[in-house]
């Protein structure tokens, strides 16, 4: 009987024990928020835009895909000893890019990780239930960074496979690379969309988000690609009438660091300096290497060329603002080599070896729409705004170096590459204008058609079999 | 004889798996009843109880055969015992002691040593949830005793049992003291999740356990269970093995009293040869030159004509000789450091109570300039019996450890740039600093050239100070209660507390000794884990008649929760105050994460006559990592055994004296993959308008509500044999797993807007061989004993995600591909097949278009006619072929010797380095052996070693055979010598035992690796282990101890 009692007892004991609830077993992040319960209120949707806004870091980051192919696949820039796998950072100024480069897949991730960024926010605002006048913004906004990074990417890649809202990975097997016209198209209708519903840029809620400006101004470059002269002037005259925008008086004023958002400025990549912030890496990157003295160590990227510098008209003050000749290191030696100076930012924080500095980066500057409409117009008005403020001749005035320049199209392609140097700009203006291949081929780059696309990353075709490469990459 | 042995046998079994009490209450029933006998005839026999030295045996038993009439021996091991008239014997026992039974023949004073029973106490063996006797084991479980170990001056267990157990493969990837060995048993089981063990403690199961907060010389045992069925008991975590460590405890008896005091020596040996200043000169001259005349220069071109990054300093060119030998910054690094290790304990205890003390203090310096590891370890292990069925234990362990530990963390760390850095800069300059970038001193005119390298030892060991603090506590407590007779309920609570701490301060400018003039900074973190179990179980003992049974179930639950916490401060005024307060706060951040379980168990071990036996369990987990829709998972297991040597036809066989039959079939899991894997989770991604910060939160990855673990199926066969009455003793067994459900990080495409996925997905099989002999070849006074352990592991990727998509991981160009078909992580990337001397010599073969003389002659592997990316080939594997080890041990009256063999054979290792010190790498010293590079048609050098460029075109940099190395070694792993002075100096001082010992560790490897050690691995799991980084040397550690018992 006892011994009865003693096992109801433990039996007793052991129920206690096992008391745990299954609920034990649930355990939500502690560090982390839970996506599942993400974009629901208006709260959440300015997170995810932020966020969305912050791929502009990476898509124009001084490492990135349109640096390399702006500058250093063009006769802009050039690149010495670096960190890191030299060879394939070097492939790029020598076209001799294969389909395993390490930089070429990363820049591919960079664009499809920024999509879904874009895309789950179009999805989730569709059935979100919120004001309609903040659902119309926030897709404005983000059609105008995909419109943004699909134009980008078909220059570079010719055809991508087009994700316009988040799939899965059994999806994804299916979605094949698309014609460059289906990518143009997707451009363009974002594009209008955003034209359409995002505000002026005096009227924009804070400084940095997207303007009609801005698209209309992306519009403007889509068009003079598809090589629609007419619909291309028409929005960037429309730009000029809006009345938004400037040339600021003094082409230096562009480039300190605590001059933001100017009127020139039509779309801006927003940074701020100092430690915790999402600071500016383009100083830090675009200083020699080991110089020890500018920088802590200097990245290195995008050393500007001799012919970049012998581009410059001989009293262009633009030239001495864009480049630096050289540095006089710590023991008073001057070592010459010539790098970026726009984004100088000498008094930047450091911290753990590098500096944080504050420079923004204009992505869209209204010298371009001027410049831009002058070639959709054949009026060398804009373009002579721009040479004006440099300070030099019209276009067709006595003193212009016509033997040099002898036609307009000549004199554009000549001061897009000194008034924008070294913005990301030189080999996708070569590209529209069909004259990368004579403009390269006769400074001694070894290009050919094909190459005037990057490769499909290896990896990328063997996790799925069915997409083709390139030609010329095989 | 048979039904004797065998009830002596279960009776031994039953004794230690109930323990001491069990037998003292029926002695206490026998006391009673003895009270109730006293009426008829008796008389008293007394006597003393000793061991077989002669010291008293306090709580023996002395019973009359035939009848309950029985008593325990006194503190003095004395006895008094009324015995009836008609009784003939008395029997004699003590747990750990042969019964003896004394005829009486009517003495009143019977007097008796015990003879220890050595088989029993070595054959028992701990397995989860309980012990076994060894030969009823089914499964396969490895058993090391303290014996096996003790002498090794290591400070982790696990490197002692390294080369000592057929089937674990213990590499020590980093030799800085208190670094962890890696542990692999049976091979590798997992592609992305973890690979390491479950450590179990005293009970506790605990997941990436630092066996360095457990003092070696406090454990009794280790056990490790290496197949399915025996880990099925550990369900999802026991898929990679299961390292089970019981501490000491207390025996009853006499106080013993353990001093012991041992001081080592560590050296690094094995140094790495790299060019000298004149070498280095020479090869610096010649890359740059080569590159200049690829851009249409001459070598005669001075300065003056070149662009700045072909120029070349002038005092190589016309005063090289100043630079003599140059510094060897290894020899900077390293040093001869000493080591203090002090223990203490004192272990007894009486029938009710045992317990053991110990504390041990281990100061070492270690081999790396600044380096040092200082623990001390207190440990309180406490059983009591409050009362005839109700116990209870406490064991309670402290650990504190200070240490500074640099150098192991690859290629940015200063032994891996004590390396790379350039021999010609001297250790100080004239202005007593550390650099070349000094600009007070002469040697800053070498700074314009951005392509010469040093990181000064000293810049980061004297000019950054560093400590790390650890204090680990780690308790269990039981209780158990005997319900009725066989059925014992058991409940236990255990907790593990670890606390870390960790300071940095960098002087600024660190005296111009590193790459840049860097801020003052420091820093500060801190990590706090708790981990608590508790575990509830029923056990019913019982035997009927010739069939014994062992049944369990049981309940567990555990949490874990980690917290991380860390501040940054720069903005220093000056060195003087190295706290935080003095600089300002530059960041800060703090994390923390946790994890749950829930688990049930059941076990049954069976046996018929001890000839045949059976063993099944079945755990079921619930875990907070798995996912939504698979929170539960179940891990059965089945074994069985026949110990045919039991049987009739091999019973008295001269030749097999033993034999047993093992085979075992079980389903074990791996729970080793992110606490949040299941859960899409938001990271923070602010972006900024105009100057205001704005907060962004972005998907980090996709959720996956099946995330479940990884589920091994093992089958195993054992046989285990001993012959000529066990001088020859071997063991073999062949095992099968097949693992599914792989969770991999399988790649998807990236137009997801993700690289890869969290799903279980994959399979991989290993298979193979282990073997154990051991012989006594030799058992006089003089003994010579061997043991030889060999095991052989293939693996196999079976599948992969979708499509079978390889698995590349790259680490710079170093190529590591897992394809199905193929063993897990072959390197993969070109063939070098030596160097191109002439023009015609390129001409005739196949050749990247930049290839000039001098180039490598790349294999043109799939036979197109042109080198492409598809020439890409398997280079090698890290996994050895096979591994072996060989212990010898001689003893002549109190003098042991022995050494150990240890050998790992067929395996490759990716020589990280050649990016550094093999090509030319920003002036970075090269290998001594690269200054044999090719010059010119007439100067064709070693043949292997291609002309160097300071811009190397082609295929030089990319991952090619140049970088692998064959990681075959030999190692003389350990000698030890020992003395124990003879008792009869003993006898008239209180001394029970004296021993002198001298043992060495890593004493020499043979091996044809260029960098300090094969074993060296600067990733120590995940699919790039066995690319080395250079890593911490692995000193060769000689030590002298002395040993006292009171």
């Amino acid at each position: 009987m006892n011994t009865i009692k003693r096992i109801i007892a433990i039996g007793c004991l052991c129920i206690l024990s096992f008391g745990c609830k299954e609920s034990f077993l649930d355990l939500a992040p502690l560090s982390n928020s839970n996506a599942s319960n993400f974009y629901k209120t208006q709260e959440d949707f300015d997170l995810a835009v932020n966020n969305a806004y912050s791929t502009l870091y990476t898509i124009y980051a001084p490492e990135s895909a349109v640096s390399y192919c702006a500058e250093q696949m063009s006769d802009n820039a050039t690149l010495y000893n670096v960190a890191g796998i030299q060879a394939d950072r070097w492939a790029f100024k020598d076209y001799i890019v294969k389909p395993a480069n390490t930089e070429v897949y990363r820049f591919w991730q960079n664009y499809y990780n920024a999509l879904y960024s874009i895309n789950i926010i179009l999805e989730k605002i569709e059935g979100a239930d919120l004001a309609e006048a903040y659902k119309q913004q926030v897709s404005a906004e983000m059609k105008f960074l995909r419109g943004l990074y699909y134009f980008n990417m078909v220059r570079m890649w010719g055809e991508v496979p087009l994700v316009t809202r988040p799939v899965t990975a059994d999806e994804s097997y299916d979605i094949l690379r698309s014609p460059e016209a289906d990518i143009y198209s997707l451009v363009l209708e974002d594009l209008q969309y955003a034209a359409e519903h995002l505000p002026l840029a005096s009227e924009v809620s804070v400084p940095g988000k997207a303007s009609k400006g801005a698209a209309q101004t992306l519009l403007g470059k889509v068009y003079l690609t598809l090589e629609d002269k007419t619909a291309a002037a028409q929005v960037l005259q429309e730009v000029v009438s809006s009345g938004q925008y400037a040339l600021l008086p003094d082409y230096a004023s562009l480039w300190i660091v605590s001059n933001k958002n100017t009127a020139e400025s039509v779309f801006e990549i927003q940074y701020k300096g100092g430690a915790g912030n999402p600071f500016s890496p383009y100083w830090t990157a675009f200083a020699p290497t080991e110089n020890f003295v500018l920088t802590l160590y200097g990245g290195g990227m995008n050393q500007v060329t001799d012919n970049l510098w012998n581009e410059y008209e001989a009293d262009d003050p633009r030239k001495e603002l864009s480049i630096f000749t050289g540095y006089t290191n710590k023991a008073g030696t001057f070592i010459p080599i010539k790098f970026p100076k726009k984004w100088v930012d000498s008094t930047a924080q450091t911290v753990n070896g590098r500096e944080l500095s504050d420079n923004n980066f204009m992505v869209l500057r209204y010298a371009d729409v001027l410049l831009m409409l002058s070639e959709a117009t054949d009026d060398p008005a804009y373009l002579n705004q721009v040479r004006a403020r440099a300070g030099l001749p019209a276009f067709g005035s006595a003193d212009y170096p016509m033997a040099k320049f002898p036609t307009l199209a000549l004199a554009i392609e000549h001061e897009r590459r000194v008034e924008l140097a070294l913005e990301f700009h030189r080999w996708f203006d070569l590209k529209r204008t069909d004259r990368a291949l004579p403009v390269l081929t006769a400074k001694g780059k070894p290009v050919t058609a094909d190459k005037l696309l990057l490769p499909i990353p290896e990896i990328v075709l063997q996790q799925n079999s069915a997409l083709l490469q390139n030609p010329g990459y095989d | 004889m048979k039904s004797e042995l065998s009830t002596k046998v279960r009776n031994l079994f039953r004794l230690l798996l109930y323990g001491i009490f069990l037998q003292l209450l029926s002695m206490t029933v026998s006391l009673a009843q003895g009270v109730t006998t006293q009426e008829s005839d008796e008389r008293a026999v007394q006597g003393k109880v000793t061991d077989d030295q002669g010291e008293a045996l306090p709580g023996a038993t002395v019973l009359v055969k035939e009848s309950d009439i029985g008593t325990i021996t006194d503190m003095e091991g004395r006895y008094v015992l009324n015995v009836p008239e008609e009784a003939t014997t008395l029997i004699f026992s003590y747990i750990g002691y042969l019964q003896q039974e004394v005829a009486i023949n009517g003495r009143s004073v019977i007097d008796l040593s015990l003879n220890p029973d050595v088989t029993s106490l070595e054959e028992v063996v701990v397995v989860g949830y309980g012990t076994q006797e060894k030969s009823a084991v089914t499964g396969s479980v490895a058993s090391l005793s303290h014996e096996r170990f003790e002498d090794r001056s290591f400070n982790n267990v696990l490197q002692s049992m390294s080369g000592q157990l057929p089937g674990v493969n213990i590499t020590q990837a980093q030799g800085a003291p208190g670094s962890s060995p890696i542990v692999r048993i049976r091979g590798i089981s997992s592609i992305t999740a973890g690979t390491e063990p479950l450590y179990v403690v005293d009970g506790l199961p605990l997941e990436d356990f630092n066996l360095n907060m457990i003092n070696p010389q406090d454990i009794e045992s280790v056990e490790v269970l290496k197949d399915a069925s025996s880990a099925a008991i550990y369900g999802s975590r026991g898929a990679n093995g299961v390292i089970l460590i019981t501490t000491k405890t207390g025996k009853p008896g006499q106080t013993t009293v353990n001093l012991n005091y041992e001081y080592g020596i560590q050296d690094v040996v094995r140094k790495i040869d790299v060019m000298n200043a004149q070498q280095f000169i020479d090869y610096y001259v010649t890359a740059h030159n080569n590159a200049w005349i690829a851009a249409g220069g001459l070598a005669s071109d001075p300065n003056s004509v070149r662009p700045k990054q072909y120029q070349i300093p002038e005092d190589f060119i016309n005063n090289p000789e100043q630079f003599g030998e140059g510094t060897d910054w290894q020899d900077v690094a390293f040093r001869r450091a000493p080591s203090h290790n002090t223990q203490l304990s004192v272990s007894g205890g009486t029938d009710k109570t045992q317990f053991l003390f110990s504390g041990a203090y281990l100061d070492q310096d270690a081999v790396l300039d600044q380096n040092y590891y200082k623990r001390l370890a207190i440990r309180s292990n406490i059983r009591q019996e409050l009362s005839d069925k109700v116990r209870m234990g406490l064991n309670l362990a402290f650990t504190s450890i200070y240490d500074r530990t640099d150098g192991t963390q690859g290629k940015s760390d200063v032994v891996s740039l004590a390396v790379q850095s350039d021999p010609i800069f001297p250790v100080y300059n004239e202005n007593g600093n550390l650099g070349f970038k000094d600009p007070n001193s002469e040697w800053y005119r070498f700074a314009q050239f951005t392509d010469l390298q040093l990181w000064h030892v000293y810049s980061l060991t004297r000019e950054i100070e560093k400590q790390n603090k650890s204090f680990n506590t780690l308790g269990t407590a039981f209780l158990e209660y005997d319900i009725i007779d066989g059925l014992t309920f058991r409940s236990s609570i255990n907790g593990n507390l670890l606390n870390n701490r960790y300071d940095s301060y960098r002087n600024k400018g660190q005296k111009y000794g590193y790459s840049s003039y860097l801020d003052a900074q420091g820093n500060n973190s801190s990590a706090f884990m708790l981990n608590w179990l508790t575990e509830n179980t029923l056990t019913y003992d019982k035997s009927f008649g010739e069939h014994t049974l062992n049944a369990l179930v049981g309940y567990t639950a555990q949490h874990q929760k980690d917290e991380f916490s860390e501040v940054a401060a720069g903005n220093y005024p000056n060195d003087l105050v190295h706290t935080l307060n003095a600089g300002t706060v530059t960041g800060g951040s703090s994390t923390a994460s946790e994890w749950s379980m829930l688990s049930y168990l059941a076990r049954v071990n069976y046996d018929f006559q001890y000839k045949y036996f059976l063993t099944a369990t079945l755990r079921r987990d619930g875990s907070s990592r798995f996912g939504q829709n698979t929170k539960w998972g179940y891990f059965p297991s089945v074994s069985a055994g026949w110990l045919m040597s039991e049987e009739s036809f091999l019973k008295n066989n001269n030749l097999i004296n033993f034999l047993k039959l093992r085979a075992s079939y079980g389903v074990t899991g791996n729970n080793q993959i992110p606490n949040y894997g299941a859960i899409s989770l938001l990271t923070t991604s602010n972006y900024v308008y105009g100057a205001e910060l704005a907060n962004g939160l972005e998907v980090s990855n996709i959720a996956n509500p099946n995330i479940k673990w990884e589920k091994t199926t093992q089958v195993n066969l054992g046989i285990d044999l001993g012959m000529f009455r066990n001088r020859v003793s071997l063991s073999a067994e062949l095992y099968h797993s097949t693992t599914n459900d792989l969770l991999l990080d399988v790649p998807v495409p990236d137009i997801t807007g993700f690289s890869t996925q969290l799903t279980n997905i994959g399979k991989l099989r290993n298979k193979g061989v282990e073997l154990n002999v051991s012989t006594k070849n030799v058992e006089k006074a003089f003994s010579w004993k061997t043991d030889f352990n060999f095991s052989l592991n293939r693996n196999k990727v079976l599948q992969l995600g979708p499509e079978n998509a390889p698995i590349i991981v790259t680490d710079y160009v170093a190529t590591v591909k897992t394809a199905v078909g193929q063993p897990i992580s072959n390197f993969y990337g070109y063939i070098f097949d030596g160097v191109y001397n002439t023009q015609e010599e390129i001409d005739a073969t196949p050749h990247d278009p930049s290839t000039t003389p001098g180039d490598p002659i790349v294999r043109d592997v799939n036979g197109d006619g042109q080198i492409t990316e598809d020439d890409r080939t398997t280079l090698g594997n890290y996994q050895p072929n096979f591994t072996a080890g060989l212990i010898n041990t001689f003893s002549y009256k109190g003098l042991d010797f022995s050494f150990m063999l240890q050998g790992t054979f067929g395996s490759e290792i990716i020589n990280q380095m050649i990016r550094y010190n093999g090509i030319w790498n920003g002036g970075r010293n090269a290998f001594a052996d690269v200054a044999n590079y090719w010059r010119s048609p007439e100067n064709p050098g070693d043949g292997i070693h291609f002309k160097p460029t300071i811009e190397p075109k082609g295929l030089q940099e990319k991952f090619s055979s140049y970088w692998i190395e064959d990681g075959t070694f030999v190692r003389i792993k350990n000698i030890r010598l020992s003395y124990t002075l003879p008792q009869s100096l003993l006898n008239n001082i209180p001394v029970k035992v004296a021993r002198v010992y001298v043992n060495a560790e890593n004493v020499h490897v043979f091996s044809d690796y260029r960098n300090f050690d094969p074993e060296n691995t600067t990733y120590s799991s995940g699919l790039l282990i066995g690319a080395d980084y250079t890593s911490y040397p692995v000193p060769r550690i000689i030590t002298f101890g002395a040993q006292i018992n009171f």
